[in-house]
């Protein structure tokens, strides 16, 4: 590696950053979105860049990617040698950074050993051919380096979450010299559980004992908390907070400096004690897919949670419900209407009184090329009686009108198509449409999943008035602290039944232990006094 | 058609954009939303080339082009192509990316009308219901295989295509057949106002079909199946039952596209089927950068096909031969598919 020799020579000592970049500035035509944006990354730290929805974090991303080519002046240097801007991604991989992208960048279909070498993969000399036996040892060196064993040959969709999480850092890794290095994690741990995310940073913590630097782009705080040593915020495209030490901040604080503000508290909900003779819902021996059995009551204004490890059926309960997926059997009764679940359709569901909002906005929650307003009315236009009949326009407008200002949809443009709002915004408008039904039964999978702290707290308020305005709220998650922050009562499944109930006060400690039964919600990473940074 | 590689789209910089144009829309903010929902005068951009070719082809042919019957040529001859880009965008718009079949499916049934009339002595009008229902049915069996069975939308409907031109050159015995009855071609050509009956059949169409996009929660699920596929079963539309009738009336459209034809002619010859298909593309492509750009529309895909129409009578009004049109359609295709996708691109 070479080092820079340069005017820094006068201070000795401190060595140049694993990844320096100052002054970044980004316009799009007439729109500023970074604005001298400047940290370091020191050797053999894990820093932290967060920021809202919108803030400049993935801009960031695209520019140490090559994605996007930074405004004139700005400098990214690597081991204090400047690299040519636009970043091209051989050169940076030339000089040992690596970038993970969301959901670990793996494709489930080829082995391990494919996943890894691919891009680096070399033929032999004379026919070309790839030399698997080379490809292998230069696959095991890197598990070696890591750490762990993972068999090389089977598909990488067949491994444990834990698993895909070695192989996505292993893969980063492999270019990078022993002790030197940076990988960057764009929002790679988001799809990971609770115990594959420990996992992930004992890995990593071993690793930048040993020199390398990590850099993780990141919504979840408790990531910086637990496990960074220093943390960038990034508030509207500037840095307002560059390089702080994290050790000693709580959430709230990094909250207030996120946004520039303060929340109220979220946790000042109290908890609803329903009365005996409420209205409720009663849910009697729903199977299908995961579920083998269950059978539970929600009660008017009541937010009950349903959670678990994966696969052991929790996230299936919303979606047999909704008749989304098929039932093998069930009932589920709502006030003045009990309904057979096996054979229901989505409309026949709606028709009823649930509104589903699944997870995946992308995939499953919003026709993204189309406006705001037709996406918060689908869900009345899609079953409308006579589909030849002209659409109310007013009514539509007036509808949309008042659920944009209800969540605070910015900004007010509903002819604007939803891709072209943030992350927070369109998860507003995804809640919005199913709210707009007005139903009876609200069922919810992962509501706040990949938003801003901004935008999680519009959508758990919103959540919390429409179980105060009467509704029954079912909510599926595997986010602790989401389910700790909107319900009463929290159901855990185990191999596809209800196994545990916790009500009153709970915590999200109280959630993981009844989840892993017993098993404490363990620090994400086992940090070391070696006084980096 | 959707990149999955973002999640978090890049963002900041097209809000501010959507923000600053509907800023300086504001004097024009009352026009109803269907009209500014594109990205400003771009959507004009197309129609403003087609004026400036039409000046251009009157100035270097004062005597030839600028005529009455130059516009009587262009405006009374399209209407096999404005029936087959409609059938096209059936299926378009819902999702199936392209129907193959769709020209050879319109020579069919302008074959059979043909066949049966003139060869078999049927009724001519028992022949043109005869000739629709088997365009319908093959649109049938289309939607049954893709969406049914699940088989690949293009490979399917590029066998169904070359199997209807070979089944029609059989039954017209590979000629041109020719003598169906005068008082039938009045269905296609009685005058209105100086051009055929048939142009506005197609403007009508195109019309329909643009009020039940737009206005009808039809039209907005077809819309959305074709956006969200998912979106859609989760709200309780019958994807499948869409996906399939989009075929249907893709077969049926392409159907009664063939009886004007024949009608228009008197006979067919179903040899020239295949050369409907490029055109057919090329206008529906074209489309979408006219009036909501970047998305695929019944109004903006009828003016592109007499766009079309003008740019090769024009050429071959300067001495250009057969080759003009291959040249033309197959150039416009190619740029408005190029268009098409960067449009797409930039409203993303």
């Amino acid at each position: 590696m070479t080092r820079h020799e340069g005017v820094r020579a006068a201070t000795p000592a401190p060595p140049a950053p694993r990844l320096s970049v100052s002054a970044l500035d980004k316009t799009f035509g007439s729109n500023r979105v970074l604005t001298d944006v400047t940290f370091d990354v020191a050797p053999g730290e894990i820093h932290a860049l967060v920021g809202q929805n919108g803030s400049g974090k993935s801009t960031v991303a695209k520019i140490l990617t090559g994605l996007y080519t930074p405004d004139p002046g700005a400098q990214v240097a690597i081991d204090g040698v400047p690299l040519q801007l636009p970043v091209t991604p051989q050169e940076s991989r030339e000089r040992g950074m690596a970038v993970v992208h969301q959901s670990l960048g793996l494709v489930d279909e080829f082995t391990v050993l494919e996943n890894l070498r691919v891009g680096r993969l070399t033929g032999s000399r004379l026919t070309r051919r790839i030399d698997w036996a080379r490809e292998r040892e230069a696959a095991a060196a890197v598990f070696a380096r890591v750490g762990r064993q993972v068999p090389l040959d089977v598909p990488v969709g067949t491994l444990l979450e834990e698993d895909r999480a070695t192989v996505a850092i292993a893969r980063a890794l492999q270019d990078a010299q022993a002790g030197a290095g940076l990988i960057v994690f764009d929002e790679s741990t988001r799809a990971l559980s609770r115990r594959a995310l420990e996992h992930f940073f004992g890995i990593l913590d071993e690793i930048v004992a040993t020199g390398t630097a990590v850099l993780m782009i990141t919504h979840r705080l408790e990531e910086v908390v637990a496990a960074a040593d220093r943390v960038t915020i990034l508030r509207d495209g500037r840095s307002v907070v560059s390089g702080h030490e994290v050790r000693g901040m709580t959430e709230a604080e990094l909250t207030s400096l996120i946004l520039g503000r303060n929340l109220g508290d979220l946790d000042s909900r109290e908890r609803l004690v329903p009365a005996d003779d409420a209205p409720r819902v009663t849910v009697v021996g729903v199977a299908g897919l995961g579920v083998a059995e269950a059978s539970f009551e929600v009660r008017q204004g009541e937010i009950v949670g349903l959670t678990g490890v994966g696969g052991s059926g929790y996230d299936d309960v919303p979606y047999l419900l909704a008749g989304v997926s098929p039932a093998r059997a069930g009932t589920v009764s709502l006030p003045g209407r009990d309904l057979a679940l096996a054979g229901l359709r989505p409309a026949d569901a709606i028709a009823a009184g649930m509104a589903l909002v699944p997870e995946g906005r992308e995939h499953a929650g919003l026709a993204m090329t189309e406006s705001v307003a037709e996406n918060i009315a689908f869900a009345q236009t899609s079953r409308a009686r006579r589909p030849l009949a002209p659409m109310p326009r007013r009514n539509e407008l007036a509808l949309v009108g008042e659920w944009i200002d209800r969540l605070g949809v910015v900004p007010n443009l509903p002819q604007a198509p939803v891709n072209t709002y943030s992350g927070g915004n369109q998860q507003k408008v995804f809640v919005a449409k199913w709210l707009a039904t007005d139903p009876d039964l609200l069922l919810l999978h992962e509501p706040t999943q990949a938003v801003d702290v901004g935008a999680r707290h519009t959508i758990v308020e919103a959540i919390h008035e429409m179980a105060a305005s009467g509704m029954f709220v079912l909510v599926a998650g595997s986010d602790e602290n989401e389910l700790a922050l909107l319900c009463d009562r929290v159901l855990v499944f185990e191999e596809g039944r209800i196994a545990r109930e916790l009500s009153g006060q709970v915590t999200p400690d109280d959630i993981v232990e009844a989840i892993y039964a017993g098993g404490s919600r363990g620090a994400l990473r086992a940090r070391r006094d070696t006084g980096a940074a | 058609m959707t990149d999955t590689s973002t999640t978090e789209a890049p963002r900041g910089a097209e809000v501010a954009d959507t923000a600053a144009e509907h800023e300086s829309n504001a004097t024009r903010r009352r026009l109803p939303s269907w009209l500014v929902g594109g990205r400003g005068p771009a959507r004009y951009a197309v129609i403003a080339v087609w004026a400036a070719m039409t000046l251009l082809y009157a100035a270097l042919l004062p005597e030839t082009f600028a005529n009455a019957g130059t516009f009587a040529t262009i405006f009374g001859s399209q209407q096999a192509l404005v029936f087959l880009a409609a059938g096209l965008l059936c299926t378009i718009i819902v999702g199936e990316f392209v129907d193959m079949s769709l020209a050879s499916n319109f020579g069919l049934s302008a074959t059979l009308v043909a066949v049966l009339t003139v060869t078999h002595g049927w009724n001519v009008w028992v022949a043109a219901l005869i000739a629709i229902a088997a365009s319908t049915f093959v649109g049938v069996v289309n939607g049954w295989l893709v969406v049914k069975v699940g088989v690949n939308t293009i490979v399917v409907t590029l066998g169904m295509g070359t199997f209807l031109t070979g089944i029609a050159l059989w039954a017209a015995n590979l000629t041109t057949v020719a003598g169906l009855p005068i008082a039938f071609s009045k269905i296609a050509l009685f005058k209105v106002f100086g051009l055929p009956l048939s142009f506005y059949l197609g403007l009508l169409l195109m019309l329909g079909f643009f009020y039940i996009l737009e206005f009808t929660p039809l039209g907005r699920n077809m819309r959305f199946v074709g956006a969200n596929r998912e979106v859609s079963r989760l709200a309780g539309v019958p994807v499948t039952r869409i996906r399939f009738l989009a075929f249907v009336s893709g077969g049926a459209i392409a159907g009664v596209g063939g009886v004007l034809t024949a009608a228009a002619s008197g006979g067919y010859d179903p040899a020239v089927s295949h050369s409907y298909l490029l055109p057919m593309f090329a206008a529906t492509f074209l489309g979408t950068a006219i009036l909501q750009p970047g998305r695929f529309n019944p109004l903006g895909t009828w003016i592109a096909v007499y766009f079309l129409a003008t740019g090769v009578l024009g050429l071959q009004l300067l001495g250009g031969t057969t080759w003009v049109s291959s040249v033309f359609y197959g150039g416009v295709l190619v740029i408005a598919v190029t268009i098409s996708t960067v449009l797409h691109r930039r409203s993303r």
